[in-house]
């Protein structure tokens, strides 16, 4: 299987702090991967780099078929490109309407003009029920997002997510203070997502890995300590030590 | 087709539209020029000039508002408008005036002695009579009208491309447009600027080829090309932010990041947004200036467009009503107060004179609104229409979700 995402060797600094230290990583075109480990680890780093946010000093990072380089792209630009990113606070824009959240986010013309010339379609239109369905919103399209309970926030912002009908979606602690009905919800959300999209999710909660039953890579200091099924990264002795131990 | 259906859900518009005919109508009836003569020419020319600021307001509301670009400088392009439409103002009054006294002469003036006595007519106040090179085009109404468009759009355009681009936001953005403001302010009182330093353009509310019209009729003329270019800047903002360009933008207001990663290109939009509003800005200044008859450096100082700010503020950010509620009341209540007509309040030991005194009742205006209103006016206005559509339809009956799907098609 060819990857959609190479990171390969990938450093960066922050004021002498090494974030990243020589990371590489790879995930294929339809999987669900798990990123743990401890605070400080680089997860969040991590995605960051892919998403343009932050430029690493060294390495690679290439993506899609054929492989292009993201270190060039903007962070617009690369979302244009088919990787989307939910943030570990849900972030939707809480003064809309669950259905103009939808809307915006749907895969359409991204620009200035084009924006404002477009209105929305019959297509998009059932694309957004559709999409409020999957979510279980369904409900709630008419309410502003900002009165949505935080669960539906996030599930709110895993539909935006898929409303850009991304290759690669980057999900940054989806289950974070969700009850437990919540996060089976989620888990099925992001199961059904990764048969045909790469997701990659960022998680502290081992509980909520076990239930996403995917391959699982586990980071500490910037760096892979150790990759596999979570039994296996879990019976780690390395692991053990910096993570599971403490 | 596409505007009446727009027209039709939003009910707002209309309204608004409707007012402003009205009042247009109204003015006209009760006028000096046109009607029976009960409100003065002067202030006439006050409430065109009031339209000229609402629509201003608009773009303020609109940069502001609803992209959370606090501009300081969009008074600075409403007075570049008022410089264009000023150079053809006064420079074809002079040359009709030059030419009139050089047809008494026995030998008939040749176009370079026009020319100069143009020149020395219009530049003498400065010590010159050579006119400069941005007057090329004075003599051409085409190429100034262009001008008021493209002057403060190309401004707003490249200043806008190098902050934007440098991700410069908030309130450093606040400080770096106000600089622009006022370095350009402190480049036109220079005198060889070539718009005449601190003494500005003067007599423009004499219309060249209009001469012989009198100012009671020509100040309607005015009132009504400022009402339509505010109903037409009004229906424009309604349009723009009506759709999803609407939700983009507010999007970036709040969250700027989120945008960014929905892949739209934050950047452009504001550029977009600053230039459009710019040039709106502009088009009110050419409307405001023939209507006060003069343009110095001095208006385009700082402090008009943070007067500008508070306007939008007290009327209500974010909701296009409320920056013209903001800006009409508050410049007209300015304008009685400033002007001498509020009686002075003797105390006898001190006597409070409105001409110093309104900044601080504005001040407190702005304190009072802030704390009890923080959705300025025009947010009174929201939840009194909300109060009388509960009345009107009980809660028990929900919003069919149907009904509003079919908004959005």
């Amino acid at each position: 299987m060819s990857s959609l995402l190479e990171v390969a060797g990938v450093s960066v600094t922050f004021d002498g702090f090494k974030a990243i230290n020589d990371l590489s990583f790879e995930i294929g075109a339809a999987e669900l991967r798990a990123i743990i480990g401890p605070n400080g680890a680089g997860k969040t780093t991590f995605m960051d780099i892919v998403t343009g946010k932050t430029r690493p000093d060294q390495g690679r990072v290439d993506y899609g078929e054929p492989p292009r380089s993201l270190l060039k792209m903007s962070e617009s630009a690369i979302a244009r490109a088919g990787i989307g990113r939910k943030f570990q606070r849900p972030t939707v824009f809480e003064q809309q309407s669950v259905r103009d959240n939808l809307m915006m986010a749907l895969k359409n013309d991204r620009r200035p003009f084009g924006v404002m010339a477009w209105r929305a379609g019959k297509d998009d239109v059932d694309r957004v029920r559709e999409l409020a369905e999957e979510i279980g919103l369904e409900e709630h399209l008419d309410r502003s997002a900002g009165e949505l309970a935080h669960g539906q926030k996030q599930w709110l912002e895993i539909g935006m997510l898929l409303a850009q009908d991304p290759k690669l979606l980057l999900v940054d602690e989806p289950a974070a203070g969700m009850t437990l009905g919540e996060r089976e919800h989620t888990t099925d959300l992001l199961k059904r997502a990764a048969e045909t999209r790469a997701v990659v999710v960022v998680e502290h909660d081992m509980e909520f890995v076990r239930r996403l039953e995917c391959k699982v890579t586990v980071l500490h200091e910037g760096s892979v300590l150790a990759e596999g099924s979570l039994d296996h990264v879990t019976a780690n002795q390395d692991v053990i030590d910096v993570y599971l131990g403490r | 087709m596409i505007e009446r259906t727009f027209l039709l859900r939003h009910p707002s518009v209309m309204v608004f539209i409707a007012l402003l005919a009205l009042f247009t109508i109204g003015a006209t009836v009760l006028s000096e020029g046109f009607g029976i003569g009960l409100i003065s020419t002067s202030f006439v020319k006050t409430l065109g000039k009031t339209l000229c600021l609402c629509l201003i307001a608009i773009a303020m509301d609109l940069v502001w508002g609803y992209c959370g670009i606090l501009s300081l400088g969009h008074f600075a392009f409403f007075g570049l408008g008022g410089y264009m439409i000023g150079m053809w103002l006064m420079y074809e009054r002079t040359k009709s005036i030059v030419v009139e006294q050089l047809d008494a002469a026995a030998l008939p003036p040749t176009p370079d002695e026009v020319r100069e006595a143009i020149g020395s007519q219009i530049f003498g106040v400065v010590g010159g009579s050579d006119i400069p090179v941005i007057w090329m085009f004075a003599d051409s109404l085409i190429i100034q009208l262009a001008l008021v468009v493209l002057v403060p759009g190309l401004l707003a355009l490249v200043f806008g491309w190098l902050a934007f681009r440098s991700r410069v936001t908030g309130v450093y953005l606040s400080i770096l447009t106000q600089a622009m403001t006022l370095a350009l302010s402190l480049y036109l009182f220079q005198n060889d600027s070539g718009l005449r330093g601190n003494n500005g353009l003067s007599g423009l509310q004499n219309i060249p080829g209009a001469e012989t019209i009198s100012q009671d009729v020509v100040s309607i003329w005015f009132l009504w090309a400022s009402a339509f270019a505010l109903g037409a800047g009004y229906l424009f903002a309604a349009w723009m932010v009506s759709g999803k360009f609407g939700n983009v933008v507010r999007g970036i207001r709040d969250d700027e990041a989120r945008v960014r990663f929905l892949g739209y290109n934050v950047e452009a939009y504001k550029l977009v947004v600053f230039t459009v509003t710019a040039v709106i800005a502009g088009i009110a200044g050419a409307l405001y200036y023939p209507q006060a008859g003069i343009i110095n450096p001095a208006e385009i100082a700082p402090i008009a467009s943070i007067y500008l700010a508070v306007w939008v503020a007290i009327g209500g950010r974010g909701r296009l009503y409320g920056a013209v509620i903001g800006a009409a009341l508050v410049s007209l209540v300015s304008t009685w107060f400033t002007s001498g007509q509020a009686p002075d309040i003797p105390l006898g030991f001190y006597t409070i004179e409105w001409v110093d005194w309104w900044l601080v009742l504005l001040g407190f205006g702005f304190v009072l609104v802030t704390l009890f209103a923080p959705q300025g006016l025009g947010g009174l206005v929201d939840a009194l229409v909300r109060n009388r559509q509960a009345v009107a339809a009980p809660p028990t009956a929900p919003v069919k979700p149907a009904e509003k799907a079919s908004e959005a098609t």
